[in-house]
């Protein structure tokens, strides 16, 4: 059913305008220019045309039923029109605010949209919502100045969101190294559709590798976790949970009562049902990449390569330490490895781990010793840095590591740190699907993560 | 509900709780066949935290002081008394229930005293659990250390493991129950008590 949402043959745009200024164009130009291909109706008594779009005056002269019609009217008109719309709509996004977050009356104008809608077979998504965005089809009925952000392209992670501000500023600032989406969707009040429907939705969609999610409040905590356990066999699901809920009446006088904050007991709900917790935007989305991208780390002995000492000594102190670390292990290396990287690869180098190949590294002893890694039993997963600073290090190196990753049998993440150069290279190994990360911080939780995969995997297999 | 309905409500599920009488008046201590040390308290399903108010009185040690305890809670309370044998040594747990508004029943295990008083050192799971959630919860606290075998000593770790899982049965079938604080169960080498246990029905 939502993929007449997300690839809607035909969009009415209710109040559509033909002024620059007003959500009622912006809508309109958004398709436009995101080359969306099907149908489009603007809506507005007044007629004429916009964007070389026919306008038409009221819904009824539209000629056929749509998919999706967008309401970019204020609160009351929109529900003096709902009717008119849900008639021939099968999915309407009403944009305004002014609902159920302003009050009773707001509530009782949600109430009514929803019969009106319950009536004709229509779905709604909102209202108070920036909608959706989807790259592949071009639908985008979000507002926001493009001259100062940007929207993400096409990829595998597939964005459910109830705040729209925090998941549009989330995409613009992950567009800066080139993050790709299968579709944003904005539940805003969610008055119809909710976060079940569409995790089950995209659970079963092809495009989205990665489900992420940033809920206040769940719709239904316990449908939650039954339809959360069955998507996360098949793909990941991380969620930032926000809001923590005080409990309040007579169980607050036991000690679990007063521990048991909804938060705490949510931390144990997502490891039952296998989501992975993010605690803000930025993990949400590194913690995705490392998901859609990376392999899962079934064991805890981490191998790191660096060209540079320091980074060795502080990601060792992150990937061992509980505090400010991830509490695994790093790989002891097998004395075959050992002898392979002194005598046919590096022969200036450590080979302790981390290894630690020093400035005078080239992309070929990368090559070397990767391969080396690849081959050490003892190794569950290589964090290799690719620092682009020194003369012997060429842009090669993320082909050489993309072809360790697609083709080596161990998990592969990639740290590296720098400025523009740096953040190249980063987009790279973003369009080659390579997991990487511009700091050691982020790079280590990475790994922690996809171990975090390999254990819920092992958990669900358990309680089939 | 008062202590005593609650152990009585919990070993029909086969929890194991100390071995204990209640009096509820002072003749009744004359038919107590009960192993020293003792240890009286207070059972009233008004009165939710007995220690506070002094309705607990620990080691006693014979028949005389035993008579000197309960006379002492029947006058101050005007409450029946529930008199158990005393047990010792081992470490202390705690277990509970409560009702999540989003995710309705989940269950609490941590250490007792201030590891969940003060670190708040406690892990949920939303009920019913499986054998692998209870081993997790095991493996999540932070003083798990003490729960494998530290200074030499060792607690049953599988008793407590099947602990979890009678508590999650107890309430899946008892859906009426609001709140639960099993606390402290005392964890030995070998098997657990439910030292305290107080339970909270929907009204």
């Amino acid at each position: 059913m939502f993929e007449h949402l997300i690839n809607p043959d035909s969009i009415a745009v209710i109040g559509a305008s033909s002024n620059p200024k007003k959500i009622g164009y912006v809508v309109v130009e958004n398709l436009k220019k995101n080359g969306y291909a099907g149908r489009v109706y603007p809506v507005n008594p007044k007629g004429g045309e916009i964007l070389g779009y026919p306008v038409f005056r009221s819904i009824d002269e539209v000629p056929e039923n749509v998919d999706l019609s967008v309401i970019t009217l204020p609160a009351g008109l929109t529900v003096e029109i709902f009717e008119s719309v849900a008639r021939k709509s099968r999915f309407i996004i009403p944009i305004a605010g002014g609902f159920g977050e302003t009050g009773a009356r707001g509530r009782e104008m949600e109430r009514k949209i929803r019969e009106i809608a319950k009536k004709y077979g229509a779905r709604i998504i909102g209202p108070n919502t920036a909608g959706i965005y989807v790259p592949s089809t071009g639908v985008n009925t979000a507002l926001v100045v493009p001259e100062r952000s940007r929207f993400p392209g096409e990829g595998d992670i597939a964005f459910i969101t109830q705040s729209g501000a925090l998941g549009l500023l989330t995409m613009d600032s992950v567009s800066l190294y080139d993050v790709g989406f299968s579709a944003f969707i904005n539940l805003g009040n969610r008055v119809d559709v909710n976060e079940n429907e569409l995790l089950k939705f995209f659970g079963e969609d092809d495009k989205s590798k990665v489900i992420i999610m940033y809920i206040e409040s769940f719709y239904n905590g316990r449908e939650f976790m039954r339809i959360a356990r069955e998507v996360s066999r098949k793909k990941p699901i991380v969620v930032l949970k926000a809001g923590r809920t005080k409990r309040g009446g007579r169980a607050a006088s036991l000690h679990t009562g007063a521990l048991g904050g909804s938060d705490a007991v949510a931390d144990g709900a997502f490891k039952q049902c296998g989501v992975i917790r993010a605690y803000d935007e930025v993990e949400l989305v590194d913690y995705a990449r490392a998901l859609a991208y990376g392999k899962p780390i079934k064991g805890e002995r981490i191998a790191v390569v660096t060209s540079a000492g320091g980074v060795g000594v502080v990601t060792t102190d992150y990937i061992e330490s509980e505090i400010h670390g991830i509490g695994m292990k790093m790989a002891e290396l097998s004395e075959e490895t050992k002898r392979r990287i002194k005598e046919e690869v590096v022969p200036f180098a450590s080979v302790e781990n981390p290894v630690d190949m020093t400035a005078q590294a080239s992309d070929e002893d990368y090559d070397g010793v990767i391969a080396a890694l690849n081959d050490d039993p003892n190794v569950d997963a290589i964090l290799v840095y690719a620092l682009f600073q020194t003369p012997l290090i060429s842009e090669k190196l993320v082909d050489i590591i993309t072809r360790w990753h697609r083709e080596g049998d161990k998990p592969i993440v990639v740290g590296t740190i720098g400025s523009d150069f740096a953040m190249e290279m980063m987009k790279r190994f973003e369009r080659n699907r390579v997991p990487v990360y511009p700091s050691i911080e982020r790079s280590v939780k990475a790994i922690k993560v996809l171990h975090e995969r390999a254990k819920i995997l092992d958990y669900l297999e358990g309680v089939k | 509900m008062n202590e005593y309905e609650a152990k009585k409500m919990l070993a029909s599920y086969g929890i194991k709780v100390p071995k204990g009488e209640l009096v509820k008046n002072i003749e009744d201590i004359a038919s107590i066949k009960l192993k020293y040390p003792l240890v009286a308290k207070v059972s009233s399903d008004k009165i939710l935290h007995k220690t506070d108010v002094g309705g607990v009185i620990l080691g006693i040690n014979n028949r005389e002081e035993l008579g000197a305890a309960v006379k002492n809670l029947l006058e101050k309370f005007d409450e029946p008394v529930l008199v158990e044998e005393m047990l010792e040594g081992g470490i202390e747990v705690i277990i509970g229930v409560t009702k999540d508004p989003t995710f309705g029943h989940a269950i609490m295990f941590g250490l007792g005293g201030i590891f969940t008083e003060v670190f708040r050192d406690v892990t949920f799971r939303v009920l019913p659990i499986n054998r692998m959630d209870a081993q997790w919860m095991l493996g999540e606290i932070k003083g798990r250390k003490l729960l494998e075998g530290y200074r030499g000593m060792k607690v049953d770790r599988e008793a407590l493991i099947d602990l979890l899982l009678r508590v999650s049965k107890f309430v899946e079938e008892n859906p009426k129950i609001e709140g639960m604080d099993l606390n402290p169960v005392l964890l030995m080498e070998k098997g657990y008590a439910v030292l305290d246990a107080k339970i909270i029905m929907e009204r």
